[in-house]
């Protein structure tokens, strides 16, 4: 388990994170969200003894990572998939990594072999694509058979393969009793694997709570209806005190999404009022809008209009 | 700690500019030495004091491109990031300082014995095929101690690389101030210290007390002689050493 408590990180007159706690527990993967520069990779580099902090603790089952020996067996992290010298190959990266924490060197072509790697190991990582860099980041990440893995960003450049791949992974390692901690701005791959989240906004924690509920606490479920007669049940729907509103998406001028009424009330109203029915189906938000929402008063960068 | 030792070998044995400079650092003063024993117009008149004294003044480029290689060993990890992988991996930072330390002066002593003696030896038996008669005189005994002081001397620069690619972190950086270090940062800080009164303060500059060992004639004008001059310049750079790696353990990877 990890124990993050009071975790505080000032760079200069910049607080990057305020008074952070939150637990990661083992066997389930955990979603690491936050907005741009919400301060998730400093808390990350935080957590494996990088970046000093001003002040609090980080605990792996009780222990101070700088007193874990041989880190790599106990906790595998992958912060940046760039962090390897170019002109080494991937063999001797992995290699090196091993030898510093005791591991016999047939584990670097397990994990090489694991990951896929093996036919390219011999090459200058400066030949690799991000996709090839993020599987030699992975392999280093599983090197040491670790039972607590931290991610930042590890979908990053992966091909529709390499990113179901990594997710059946990190759920099947979680399976296996480990506690994995993944960060990602691919909120839809996150909303695949991760069974609880931690979501933090300009360094302090907005949200620790399962996924579900997460995404349940801070989204609406409507009912979407589309009707030839749609105007006709329209006025029946407020009049039961729904909230009814044009559909967006598709555009269409026969549809709505009404709130504040389940779908089997809104199939009845229709039945009643002799209104036909051509789609009566339920619309639930996404983790997406569920961040959105949770996260809007802390961007710390807001774009301008697309148009 | 052997471990990380064996690992920060493998590190600097398995990137290709490693190699390319120590290629570098070993031809050249071979090939300056193969030149002079080939077309030196008088091989008679060359005699082994020069040849000796030419020896050491290819060395010290050696010693500076070995000093570079060593530099650039720590400083790309910084550049490249993979200082973050290593100290990750080893948390204990200053393990990894040192081992690369051990690493740097393992192969600077074994290079540099190796280089002068086959330099030399290259040189004499190319002259000697020409009609230079081979004589080992008094000037081989005291040849061999210059040598000996230039590999001293290659070792704790080595260690003054390393320490200030720990400050620094910036490969180019690191490597001017290292080389600029006697020529100008000395002799701007002796020449402040002279016109303030200190008079023996050229004696007292470190870096250039432990160069004047591999003249001719140490311990003259003034100077340190051996192995005074290497103590104090050594002493000097675990002091550098030791303010590198407090500065290392206490700042963000």
């Amino acid at each position: 388990m990890i124990s993050v408590e009071g975790l505080t990180k000032r760079f200069g007159s910049k607080l990057a994170i305020d008074d952070l706690s939150f637990e990661v527990q083992p066997g389930r993967v955990t979603g690491f969200l936050g907005p741009n520069g919400s301060g998730k990779s400093t808390t990350m580099r935080c957590m494996v003894d990088l970046d000093r902090p001003q002040a609090g603790t980080v605990r792996f089952s009780g222990r101070c990572y700088k007193d874990i020996v041989d880190p790599v067996t106990s906790i595998g992290a992958l912060l940046d998939a760039s962090y390897v010298h170019p002109g080494r190959s991937a063999r001797h990266h992995l290699e090196w990594l091993a030898i510093s924490n005791h591991l016999d060197r047939t584990r670097v072509s397990e994990v090489l072999e694991l990951v896929g790697l093996t036919e390219v190991a011999h090459r200058r990582v400066k030949t690799y694509s991000l996709g090839m860099k993020q599987r030699l980041g992975l392999a280093a990440t599983m090197l040491g058979d670790p039972e607590v893995i931290i991610l930042d960003e590890p979908a990053n450049g992966l091909d529709p393969e390499g990113i179901r791949w990594m997710r059946d992974m990190l759920k099947y390692l979680a399976g296996q009793g480990r506690a994995v901690l993944v960060s990602s701005h691919q909120l839809s791959e996150i909303a695949l694997m991760a069974e609880d989240l931690v979501v933090i906004g300009r360094g302090r924690l907005i949200a620790q709570e399962p996924a579900r509920d997460f995404i349940a606490r801070h989204t609406t479920t409507r009912v979407r209806v589309r009707s030839p007669q749609i105007s006709d049940l329209v006025e029946s729907l407020r009049g039961k005190g729904a909230d009814v509103s044009p559909e967006e998406e598709p555009l269409t001028t026969d549809g709505v999404l009404v709130a504040g009424l389940n779908m089997a009330t809104v199939g009845e109203l229709a039945h009643q009022h002799g209104v036909i029915l051509h789609e009566l189906s339920e619309v639930t938000d996404s983790l997406e809008d569920a961040f959105l929402a949770v996260t809007k008063d802390d961007q710390e960068y807001r774009s301008g209009p697309s148009s | 700690m052997r471990a990380i030792i064996a690992s920060e070998w493998l590190k600097a044995r398995t990137v290709r500019s490693h190699w390319v400079l120590l290629a570098i650092a070993i031809a050249f003063p071979l090939v300056i030495s193969t030149l002079v024993g080939i077309f030196n117009p008088d091989p008679q008149f060359m005699s082994y004091r020069e040849l000796g004294s030419m020896t050491t003044g290819t060395g010290v480029v050696s010693l500076l491109l070995l000093t570079s290689l060593w530099v650039i060993n720590l400083t790309s990890e910084f550049t490249h990031g993979t200082i973050r992988v290593t100290y990750a991996a080893v948390p204990a930072r200053w393990k990894v300082i040192a081992s690369k330390a051990v690493v740097g002066t393992a192969v600077t002593l074994v290079v540099m014995t190796v280089l002068f003696w086959s330099t030399f030896c290259v040189g004499a038996l190319l002259l000697d095929r020409r009609g230079a008669p081979i004589i080992v005189d008094g000037w081989l005994g005291h040849t061999v101690g210059v040598w000996i002081a230039l590999v001293a001397l290659a070792v704790i620069v080595s260690w003054f690389g390393l320490s200030l690619g720990v400050i620094i972190k910036n490969s180019p950086v690191a490597i001017v101030v290292v080389l600029l270090w006697p020529l100008i940062i000395e002799n701007l800080i002796a020449l402040a210290l002279t016109l303030s009164g200190i008079e023996t303060a050229r004696k007292w500059m470190p870096y250039q007390a432990a160069i004047q060992t591999v003249d001719n004639n140490p311990g003259l004008d003034g100077t340190l002689g051996r192995p005074w001059a290497h103590l104090y310049f050594a002493v000097f750079v675990l002091a550098i050493f030791a303010v590198g790696v407090v500065v290392d353990r206490r700042r963000d990877a």
